[in-house]
């Protein structure tokens, strides 16, 4: 679960590491006493969830009041429904750094990850030029040890002044990283200020999904999702995605979804939505097919091969979805592994027509979806 | 031949009288599997499927000889039923657990290095080796998937699997071991460090992985080739080639991987080694052909 900014900040006060001051509205008229608070020049924030704010034009420094008044209306009047912003004290940066903590797979470590360059996207930086990131792993036993962070800072060239605080906010960071089973914390940028103190800019943190029932500080809200259906696929505990093409994706097993997907763009089609239903989920086809409803379409793409997600389970909740959902759009399906022998019965009794090869089912779906019969 | 089990290696199932634990139990006998004996604890006295339960797996040691143990746990105690059959001293190990916190796996993966043991998983079916022996949740029974051959098969992932093996029997191959390393951003063991055992198997002519975008365990492979501490043909199949950049999509790969981790960085790793790359999982079976791997 990836949180807000706003929501990232919190848990960076609370644990003592600096950030600039803000106020999160809700509304225009909220405005006002914001920037009483935190007076201008000030940084006007969107509360989204996607990367790259500031390229899209999401975050937007204002010098004046009536600039401020200005942004925020237009942010609030756009169509992808930002709900908060945050209102934030401008600083004087004299510099960016990154720092962020994530787990490296390989090693079995946690990874402490810090370059001079801040602001742009890591992954991009450690393309270009890995020369400019330090990394230093951490075992997670013993935790991040105060020499390994304090060396962290000397040897990107730091002052002392500027180490001293940066090594504060390193050990800090690791601490957060642990008490929230976070897959990824980020500060991108942190800034240091023309005084030489070191503050957090951004904030990003992501916790494991895994983990969440030993994480309930954080609950996502209805309006913090994009639509409905992402809504309900979330509270299922459904994987699911949506895109803007015609043919809506009713697979189970992440990888086979994957590839379904990579086929219809081979054949030429285009999809509405990623939806994986298979391990825990693979008895939820009625709550499934009802998301995928949810979602405009002109085809459902069934495609499984479960081994524990029996293919005769899942016709039958396909069927059962069928009866109580009556879709309003054709249903190709493709259901194999476990029982398949009952699961053809199960379809065909129901007046479908199963398919047993995948390229197949993935052709009648883009033929469907792009006017052809039935 | 095989790798990793066969029908003689002894094996204890921890959580054996939970309900799925049992329904897999009686399916790895029924295949040829060696168990030998349960762990659940409170319950020791009771048998299942004719094998004696412990209430520790340490009790179980000492009353039996234990190469491998299979776990039937639910995610959140997954760590510590490890951990409870590392001290024991067991080297393998099978957990299938789908949803283990991603800071459980970490400690996993670090303590299993230290007991020089493998853990294969979590969030997978497990490992088999067709009409011989598996430890995991697979339908052996499903010809067109778990036909014996000599083709051994590593994946990130449960129904594509089945696709792409399906295809590969279609072209009159068969398995020698399938190991499903998993689906989690941390697998207990990872694709590489499967090869050398694939390498000494006799029986074993060529390898297939089914990967995926995210990650570096493909490349990693192609390492391996490269320094040619693989020298067998090897064919990869790979999803999301299409998926857009920065989608998190599939089993979750790693977060950070330095600019690796596309899948058109894979198969360009994968290519330069060697390997062959199937675009569709139809086309893997023929990818084999084309390296001359031989069907009996």
């Amino acid at each position: 679960m990836k949180l807000f900014e706003y929501q990232a900040k919190e848990v960076f006060k609370e644990t003592a590491i600096p950030v600039p001051n803000s106020v999160l509205i809700e509304s225009e008229k909220e405005l006002e006493q914001a920037i009483e608070t935190v007076k201008t020049p000030c940084v006007v924030k969107s509360q989204v969830l996607s990367g790259g704010r500031g390229k899209a034009g999401l975050v937007v420094f204002t010098k004046t009041k009536e600039d401020a008044q200005a942004e925020t209306k237009r942010l609030f009047s756009l169509e992808q429904n930002i709900k908060q912003i945050l209102i934030e004290e401008a600083v004087n940066i004299k510099q960016e750094i990154y720092v962020s903590i994530t787990v490296d797979p390989y090693l079995a470590k946690a990874l402490l990850i810090v370059s001079k360059e801040g602001g742009v996207d890591i992954e991009t930086l450690a393309s270009e030029s890995p020369e400019k990131i330090v990394k230093e792993p951490i075992d997670m036993r013993e935790g991040l040890m105060p020499y390994q962070a304090s060396r962290v800072a000397y040897d990107l060239g730091f002052s002392k002044e500027i180490s001293k605080q940066l090594k504060k906010i390193f050990l800090k960071l690791y601490h957060i990283f642990v008490k929230y089973d976070a897959e990824l914390v980020e500060i991108n940028p942190l800034f240091i200020t023309q005084d030489d103190t070191v503050v957090a800019g951004d904030g990003k943190l992501m916790i494991d999904d895994n983990s969440m029932f030993r994480q309930q500080r954080f609950e996502m809200q209805q309006s913090d999702y994009k639509s409905e259906a992402e809504f309900d696929a979330a509270q299922e505990g459904i994987p699911f995605i949506e895109f803007d093409g015609d043919i809506g994706l009713m697979c189970a097993g992440a990888g086979l979804t994957t590839t379904v997907y990579d086929l219809i763009h081979y054949e030429g089609g285009t999809i509405a939505n990623y939806l994986e239903f298979g391990g825990p989920n693979y008895k939820k086809a009625v709550e499934s097919m009802e998301i995928c409803l949810k979602v405009p379409s002109k085809v459902i793409l069934v495609v499984t091969f479960g081994t524990i997600a029996r293919a005769d389970v899942m016709a039958t909740g396909i069927v059962d979805a069928i009866k109580r959902l009556q879709p309003d759009r054709p249903i190709v399906t493709c259901i194999r592994g476990t029982n398949e022998e009952e699961a053809v019965k199960i379809l065909e009794d129901a007046g479908l027509e199963p398919i047993f090869d995948t390229e197949e089912a993935v052709r009648k779906a883009v033929k469907i979806a792009q006017g052809g019969s039935k | 031949m095989s790798i990793f089990i066969d029908q003689s290696t002894t094996v204890c199932v921890q959580g054996i009288t939970g309900k799925e634990g049992r329904f897999w139990t009686e399916h790895m006998i029924e295949l040829g599997t060696r168990v030998v004996c349960g762990v659940t604890p409170g319950k020791e006295g009771q048998t299942v499927a004719d094998r004696p339960v412990y209430n520790s797996v340490k009790k179980a040691v000492e009353n039996h000889d234990i190469e491998a143990s299979m776990l039937f746990v639910p995610p959140r105690f997954t760590k510590d039923a490890v951990f409870e059959a590392l001290e024991a001293g067991i080297k393998k190990i099978v957990t299938i657990g789908d949803g283990i916190p991603l800071h459980d796996m970490v400690a996993i993966r670090q303590k299993a290095k230290e007991h020089d043991a493998m853990v294969v998983g979590g969030n997978t079916s497990g490992v088999i080796s067709p009409k011989l022996a598996m430890m995991g949740s697979f339908p052996h029974w499903i010809e067109r998937v778990y036909k014996k051959g000599n083709i051994g098969v590593m994946t990130r992932s449960g129904s594509l699997t089945n696709e792409v093996t399906s295809m590969v029997v279609e072209a009159g191959y068969g398995v020698s071991t399938l190991i499903g390393v998993g689906g989690d951003p941390v697998p207990g063991t990872r694709f590489a460090e499967f090869l050398d055992m694939y390498e000494q198997d006799e029986e074993t002519k060529a390898v297939v992985i089914i990967g995926e975008l995210g990650g570096t365990m493909e490349e990693e492979v192609a390492e391996a080739i490269k320094e040619k501490r693989f020298t067998k043909p090897l064919v990869a199949f790979l999803g999301g080639r299409t998926a857009p950049k920065g989608q998190k999509m599939g089993h979750a790969g790693a977060i950070i991987s330095g600019g690796k981790g596309s899948v058109e960085d894979k198969i360009e790793a994968l290519t330069e080694a060697g390997a062959l790359v199937a675009e569709r999982p139809r086309l893997v079976g023929e990818l084999l052909e084309e390296l001359n791997v031989p069907k009996t």
